[in-house]
């Protein structure tokens, strides 16, 4: 679930816009410059996950996956998840553009913790790393909705009865997420678990980039 | 200060009162479903390449104002929407909007896919914040005849539609921004605009792939399918769905790599070739003049004529 625009009060928007540009260059710096254009299309993967609805009883709720964002892609899930909420707009699935920073620092900022989390964490065994994913999947969506209700509730005494139910509305979900990232990073672990090491951090040395590539070499 | 005006209404009244707007509302949702459904449905052979975002080449105002001057206006626009607060000037936002989707020739059905996008979270607000506001002095509150403590607060339900009508209108407004221009021509845009270069590039790549990798879910989904695969509710579902997701990304990612490469070998150095350099008229700037104007006056209407009301 997304804040739609003219929810939030001016202050909170312009803030939000305000962190999330802070985060999002942070991201960026943490990601190899060479490596952004991967970013983005992996980011297209992420967006489609998103798109799948899991059947919820009479009901069917769709994946956030703030936490396996995180787990898989480290500090450059920020950027993927800003990304994403601009797909959005563009592609017709959501309003407006006055409140993406406000979204961004809503799913975001649970994917960065949940990358922390995960990498900290997860340790050399499979069901361990399963059971880490599982609950960082848990931790994002949980944490995206509590930031969900704070945000809401910044509008003042009027919007608490409406934070209360958005945050209400996301346990099912926080279950379902928990449980369908468990299975995932378990799916991981077993058929390329390099995956599961973060691929695009600064510093890091990823598995795919073993010979050193030099732009100059072409044409 | 005025004390909270209680209306006692019938117990029969007040679900009037209560169901009427919803059950429209639910109405209208399921409606715009089906008509979204219908039309993404009919055409069977659904074209996978990336689907131009852009009408036709039309020959709107939309689509002849000059993409930073357009861009701008709007968004500085919407900002100033959403600080709106009181319902008459956001309604005067949402006819605005209205008449903006005339004018830019917009797709009926696109609009209407944005609409269906944001109901439920506004509709949350509709149902929620009449009987959840607290009741403050000078408020007028309907409650059931016997039931004190469900109260049906007109100061929530003014509030909510507020945000209703500004949400709507912003969601809506994004439609000529973003659709009367091919993508890259908005995007190269907003680089002049001083968004770093980086960002457009990535947001053309993922919505390029981001068709790619539905394609891709798509053909796994119907392969599922073939082998009798039913979504319920239990965790044979979760489990099927995990690992569908496994997959996708286990694929994606590796496309990724071999995308990359490919840019690579065809000489990509962090740049795109720039779509045409894109000139500034008098008229452009006059459009964004009028455009940043109408915002401004609906602004000042809502701080210092609204008083009382909402």
């Amino acid at each position: 679930m997304h804040i739609s625009d003219g929810v939030l009060p001016m202050s909170v928007t312009v803030g939000g816009y305000a962190a999330s540009a802070a985060l999002a260059a942070w991201s960026a710096r943490r990601t190899r410059s060479e490596t952004l254009p991967k970013v983005a299309v992996v980011t297209a993967a992420f967006f489609v996950a998103s798109l799948i609805h899991i059947p919820f009883g009479p009901t069917s709720v769709h994946l956030l996956i703030p936490g396996l964002a995180g787990a898989l892609l480290g500090p450059s899930a920020f950027l993927a998840v800003g990304l994403g909420l601009l797909l959005q707009s563009i592609l017709f699935q959501f309003g407006g553009l006055t409140a993406l920073g406000a979204n961004a620092l809503m799913m975001g900022v649970p994917a960065l913790i949940c990358g922390v989390f995960f990498q900290r964490l997860k340790g050399r065994t499979r069901s361990r790393q399963s059971i880490v994913g599982g609950i960082a999947g848990a931790l994002g969506t949980a944490m995206a909705a509590l930031i969900l209700a704070l945000l809401l509730a910044a509008g003042g005494e009027d919007f608490f009865g409406v934070a209360k139910i958005a945050l209400a509305a996301h346990v099912p979900v926080i279950l379902i997420e928990g449980a369908v990232s468990a299975f995932t990073i378990g799916f991981l672990a077993r058929v390329k678990p390099e995956m599961l090491e973060p691929v695009f951090a600064s510093g890091a040395d990823g598995t795919h980039d073993t010979a050193p590539r030099d732009p100059s070499a072409h044409g | 200060m005025a004390d909270v005006v209680h209306i006692v209404l019938p117990a029969w009244q007040f679900a009037a009162i209560l169901a009427g707007p919803l059950i429209l509302l639910a109405a209208a949702a399921a409606g715009l479903r089906f008509l979204v459904r219908r039309r993404s449905v009919s055409g069977e052979d659904r074209d996978w390449s990336v689907p131009p975002l852009a009408d036709s080449a039309g020959a709107t105002l939309f689509h002849r104002w000059d993409v930073r001057c357009k861009i701008t206006a709007l968004l500085a626009y919407s900002f100033l929407v959403a600080a709106l607060e009181h319902v008459t000037p956001t309604l005067a936002a949402l006819a605005v909007s209205l008449l903006a989707l005339v004018l830019a020739r917009s797709s009926l059905v696109r609009a209407l896919t944005r609409l269906l996008a944001v109901t439920g979270f506004l509709v949350m607000f509709l149902v929620v914040m009449p009987l959840s506001a607290p009741a403050l002095p000078g408020d007028t509150v309907l409650v059931i005849d016997g039931v004190d403590w469900l109260g049906f607060n007109l100061r929530g339900l003014y509030k909510a539609l507020a945000i209703a009508c500004k949400g709507v209108a912003i969601a809506l407004l994004m439609e000529p921004l973003l659709t009367t221009a091919p993508l890259p021509v908005t995007l190269h845009g907003l680089t002049r605009l001083g968004i770093p270069d980086m960002v457009g590039q990535m947001v053309l790549l993922s919505h390029r792939y981001l068709h790619v990798f539905r394609h891709e879910a798509e053909r796994m989904a119907a392969g599922m399918r073939v082998r009798g695969f039913r979504k319920r509710t239990d965790i044979e579902t979760l489990r099927a769905v995990a690992n569908f997701l496994g997959m996708l990304f286990v694929r994606s990612f590796e496309r990724t790599e071999r995308v990359f490469d490919a840019m690579r070998a065809r000489g990509y150095r962090g740049r795109f070739p720039a779509p045409e350099e894109p000139r500034m008229q008098a008229k452009d700037l006059l459009l964004t003049g009028a455009w940043l104007a109408l915002g401004i006056t609906l602004i000042l209407w809502d701080r210092f004529f609204q008083q009382g009301s909402g």
